[in-house]
């Protein structure tokens, strides 16, 4: 009974490859795939073969596509690579053979050790110093709730980058830290990230408003670390963004002065 | 450089090694997208959020494991079979009125990318297949089809399809051998 039962799984491993399973079955194979070497060889191989019907289809993109793209790049931290040892817990909703979820072959039960990938201080840019920042903030604890939560809000953030006016813009402060924005006026959204203001007391928020003439100003939500801020429903008429220091849970008024502030006009937004 | 080597560079966080990576993959992301999701709004927000995650996940490649181009299109691949399965459930047939409003213009704006060698090559090979090896093949890979639909779309039993799937992609190894 159990040697049909994986003769069964087995058979799964081509539909596999074309991303032509169920959700569940996908599960079902994933977890079988993580015992199962000789299934690994054979989705590794039938995979390339899939990707080979994947090239023949290149297209070049929108020009306005690579622009968006960078915009968004330049205001977007990245995620830590996992540990590889509990890479399997981390990372079960994509293919395990592509995503290193899988013992190596031989030496399942050995330690990995950790992949060189980091090179910071090689590349000293905002951008490295919020990979630092959120390696340390992340790495220690990554779970399926985040990277969920980091997959929506790519996805959030892909939404505000596909609209035709979406504009990017940074504002930094004497000390180099810096706030990145990109937004697009017709959505009336914005992704903010915050990058450097990370020495703040646990008891205390970066909370983000949004400023408009002869109006008070509006919070747009708190900041969790270093993860982008998706803001929604801005109103043509805002003319900056600012952040203050609140207290845990924020404020429904800034009790402070801003640590940093952005204006939005380059950005389409003040008309 | 390669995109292997580019893909470790962006998970270090080099944004210019992002740029180069970009001018790699975005031809083949965009083609694939749109080959699976067909409407060209829908395409290019799931080929800007596959590059985007790229971005973000570049410390997720593992080099050990395979290539990163494999990696690259295999995520892109599950996103835009996501996103027409999604859309697909939303209202299967408001989708395909969609599809044939937009298709021909966009279709008639998309530049293709100079893929003419491989591009050749992999018509000549799936043109080698069986008829359901192929079908059984492009319906899942460039239509987003579960195999259990396609199984019903050619009324076959599941485990013919299987096997089709399994032989069409082996198949098309063997032809494809000698042009990687």
């Amino acid at each position: 009974m159990r040697l049909f039962r994986r003769e069964d799984l087995h058979s799964l491993a081509a539909p596999y490859a074309l991303d032509a399973l169920e959700p569940a079955e996908r599960v079902r194979f994933e977890k079988h795939l993580r015992t199962c070497e000789a299934c690994n060889a054979e989705v590794r191989a039938l995979t390339e073969d899939a990707v080979r019907l994947a090239w023949s289809t290149a297209t070049r993109p929108p020009a306005a596509m690579r622009d968006r793209v960078l915009a968004a790049v330049r205001a977007t931290p990245q995620v830590p690579a996992p540990a590889r040892e509990h890479a399997r817990e981390r990372t079960p909703n994509l293919p395990p053979h592509v995503w290193g979820a899988q013992p190596p072959p031989g030496r399942s039960r050995a330690p990995r050790e950790r992949r060189p990938f980091f090179v910071p201080f090689a590349t000293a840019t905002a951008a490295a110093a919020l990979v630092v920042a959120s390696l340390f903030a992340v790495q220690a604890n990554q779970t399926q709730d985040k990277l969920d939560a980091a997959q929506a809000q790519s996805r959030e953030i892909a939404h505000v980058l596909a609209a035709p006016d979406a504009r990017a813009s940074t504002g930094k402060d004497t000390q180099g830290r810096s706030i990145g924005v990109v937004a697009s006026a017709e959505e009336g959204g914005a992704v903010v990230t915050l990058s450097g203001y990370d020495d703040l007391p646990s008891d205390r928020v970066h909370q983000l408003w949004l400023m408009r003439p002869d109006e008070q100003p509006r919070s747009l939500g708190l900041f969790k670390g270093d993860t982008p801020l998706v803001a929604s429903g801005l109103d043509t008429s805002a003319t900056s963004l600012a952040v203050t220091v609140e207290p845990d849970g924020g404020s429904p008024q800034p009790t402070s002065q801003p640590i940093v502030q952005l204006a939005l006009k380059s950005v389409g937004f003040g008309e | 450089m390669e995109a292997d080597e580019l893909l470790v560079l962006v998970a270090g966080g080099d944004q210019k090694a992002f740029e180069e990576l970009y001018g790699l993959v975005s031809g083949p992301v965009f083609g694939l997208v749109r080959r699976v999701v067909r409407d060209p709004a829908q395409s290019e927000e799931v080929s800007q959020e596959v590059l985007l995650e790229l971005w973000r996940s570049a410390g997720r490649f593992d080099p050990g494991r395979g290539s990163a181009l494999s990696w690259v299109l295999t995520l892109a691949h599950r996103r835009a079979v996501d996103r027409v399965r999604s859309a697909r459930a939303a209202g299967e047939r408001e989708q395909r009125e969609a599809r044939r409003t937009h298709g021909p213009a966009f279709d008639h704006v998309a530049e293709e990318v100079e893929a003419g060698m491989e591009r050749e090559w992999v018509r000549r090979c799936l043109d080698r297949l069986t008829a359901l090896q192929r079908q059984s093949v492009t319906l899942a890979y460039y239509d987003g089809y579960t195999y259990r639909e396609v199984a019903e779309r050619l009324s076959l039993p599941l485990g013919t399809v299987k096997t089709r799937m399994r032989d069409g992609l082996t198949q098309l190894r063997k032809c494809l051998g000698g042009v990687a």
